[in-house]
């Protein structure tokens, strides 16, 4: 009886050793991430979320941009990264294919923090309305090798305020 | 040598909103190339404990762009313009750990 329980001991604490930092960043990030998420949607009631809002617009406002007296260049960024735990998922997942909401969640958390960052900008100069707003993405960080610690993913929003 | 800094007009539009187009100065586009610093990658790394935003990077690429921006300013502004047109962005990671910041556009006179 005693030797089955170490025997299960020995197979237990690898495992269990393994899975730790995964896990533990998992929930870490899980708590620090919805977070963030919370703050964000803080900024949307208060401001609008973004797409199709009459601030932000993604094509060129003939009428109304012709007639502005005010104009500039916009941009907003934003870095985001997975937790480590979000990557050991990814991982997993990768094995087995399917998609991954986790990551698909940091993706779209990045994508409308920018949004609302190019807001602030065009509220802080006075602009009513940003026209033919773009949003670029792109992998900044791919570490030496293969073995990337630091994945990151950067969202640039950009367009023209108008006055 | 850092060139003094210089503000034209620019916008990611055909035209600069509100104004006319006088004469056309053709295509004018500035680059940077940024590695990280070891120092704040380890610290990005560190971060991806919790996730989320990677403050580090932000400044770093916004700092880069604005120093892109600069570039291409500087050249429209030695070429006679006093404005940049259908301004756009492109960011690609070039090597392992750098990525080029590229924006380009059309230098124009506006009245």
């Amino acid at each position: 009886m005693s030797q089955s329980l170490t025997l299960l001991a020995y197979l237990l604490i690898p495992i269990a050793s393994v899975l730790f930092i995964p896990v533990t960043s998992w929930a870490l990030g899980r708590w620090y991430q919805n977070g963030l998420l919370n703050q964000l949607e803080v900024l949307e009631s208060q401001h609008g979320k973004g797409y199709g809002e009459e601030l932000l617009v993604s094509y060129q406002k003939k009428n109304d941009t012709m007639a502005a007296e005010y104009s500039t260049l916009l941009m907003a960024n934003v870095v985001v990264g997975p937790s480590w735990g979000q990557m050991f998922i990814m991982w997993w997942k990768s094995l087995m294919g399917g998609s991954l909401p986790s990551y698909a969640a940091v993706l779209e958390y990045g994508r409308r923090e920018a949004l609302q960052r190019l807001k602030a900008q065009a509220r802080e100069r006075g602009c009513t309305s940003v026209v033919n707003m773009r949003i670029e993405t792109s992998v900044i960080s791919t570490a030496k090798g293969n073995n990337s610690k630091s994945s990151s993913v950067e969202f640039l929003a950009y367009g023209t305020g108008v006055r | 040598m850092q060139p003094q800094a210089i503000s034209l007009l620019m916008s990611n539009v055909e035209t600069i909103p509100g104004k006319i187009i006088l004469n056309s100065y053709g295509l004018v586009s500035g680059s940077t190339v940024r590695a990280k610093h070891i120092g704040k990658d380890l610290f990005a790394g560190l971060k991806n404990l919790v996730g989320g935003e990677l403050r580090a990077y932000t400044e770093l690429l916004n700092e880069s762009r604005n120093e892109a921006l600069q570039r291409m300013m500087l050249e429209a502004h030695n070429r006679g313009a006093n404005a940049i047109v259908n301004v756009r962005f492109a960011t690609s990671s070039v090597a392992a750990g750098a990525s080029e910041l590229f924006v380009y556009g059309t230098a124009v006179v506006v009245e």
